[in-house]
């Protein structure tokens, strides 16, 4: 129990979406305010108040499962849980919990060496895609259509990776969407919006360029994003999904635990921010009871 | 008055030239030079005003 209104926004640096969660946290008549690397030394200590709940929203990956292990063993709940975060931020975690849930998900492998990717991409059939476990905005990502791009793709490994430190790498079977994927946001357990993020590029981020349309949340990305947050646990997540274009199937590629929402919130106009400061008020208010 | 229009003036850390920040800036916010474009992040604010260092680079793990 605690009858602190303290929340805590922990960020790598603050970005539009953090302001606006600031802002709307402070709305909800939460005392919020940003924590940033160097003020968690008097947090983990407990020199400046219980704080009722940080969120997590630190771009750095290290320092986002590093901030959210050391407040959860000083006491102080988090927003995802810590071992959340170390799951969405690890593809290849991620797939292994999809496969334990039943969720829906593209044929996915571990790879711990480049003759295992050449293997693993042969067994698998082309075209294949070749991701780091830990990869975002699309970085590092290659799509494997003949045994040329493998060759390619290991000899840049080589170079920049002479130890193999980067791996495991995943080999994902390659998805033929439909010119775009879909990204849901949940809160808690409700998926409060959904996008099409269109592109000409294979690729569907919207840091590369692709295009945000609103749709409706139908029953079946309802029904996926429960399986998600029935193994992840309620958050704030940011479900990416894929139609098969040969099968009609919809799939779960990924969940994202610090899912980016400004410019988004901007075009397809839910108040995301007002969401999740709305379940933390109501969180709070429940866990005081 | 409309706190959030207020402004403080801050000096460019790459090239001098002075800029506002708006007041309501938050610790840990990205602001820019308007006239070279580099990234300042504000590192203290207090009653005295704000102190800025050079924004964080882009690193490997970054991302949503």
């Amino acid at each position: 129990m605690t009858t602190s209104d303290q929340v805590l926004l922990s960020v790598t640096m603050l970005r539009p979406e953090e302001k606006l969660l600031l802002g709307a946290l402070r709305d909800e008549g939460l005392t919020a305010r940003p924590l940033l690397m160097e003020d968690l030394a008097e947090i983990v200590a407990g020199r400046s108040g219980p704080p009722a709940l940080a969120l997590i929203r630190n771009l750095s990956h290290r320092d986002a499962i590093s901030v959210s292990r050391r407040l959860e063993h000083a006491g102080v709940p988090t927003l995802n849980r810590a071992a959340t975060i170390e799951t969405c931020n690890d593809k290849g975690l991620q797939s292994l919990l999809f496969a334990q849930h039943g969720i829906p998900h593209p044929d996915t492998r571990h790879a711990f060496s480049i003759d295992q990717v050449r293997k693993t991409v042969t067994d698998m059939g082309m075209p294949a895609v070749v991701k780091p476990v830990s990869g975002s905005w699309g970085r590092g990502v290659s799509k494997m259509t003949h045994l040329d791009c493998v060759e390619a793709w290991a000899a840049g490994r080589e170079s920049a990776d002479v130890t193999g430190k980067q791996f495991p790498v995943v080999v994902q079977a390659y998805v033929d969407k439909p010119g775009h994927d879909l990204r849901v946001v949940v809160v808690g357990r409700t998926p409060v919006v959904a996008i099409q993020r269109v592109s000409d590029d294979w690729r569907t981020n919207t840091h590369l360029g692709a295009e945000v349309r609103r749709v409706e949340v139908s029953a079946e990305m309802e029904k996926l994003c429960s399986q998600v947050v029935d193994a992840l646990g309620p958050g704030f997540y940011g479900v990416d999904l894929v139609e098969d274009r040969s099968t009609d199937e919809l799939l779960v590629l990924e969940v994202n635990a610090n899912p980016e929402f400004a410019r988004s919130s901007a075009q397809h106009g839910v108040n995301v921010a007002g969401h999740l400061a709305a379940y933390v008020a109501e969180t709070l208010t429940a866990s005081a009871v | 008055m409309d706190m959030t229009l207020a402004t403080t003036v801050a000096s460019c850390l790459v090239c001098d030239t002075e800029f506002e920040v708006r007041e309501d800036w938050e610790k840990g916010e990205i602001t820019e030079c308007g006239s070279c474009g580099q990234e300042h992040e504000v590192v203290e604010k207090s009653a005295a005003g704000i102190r800025l260092d050079l924004a964080p680079e882009v690193e490997e793990d970054w991302g949503e």
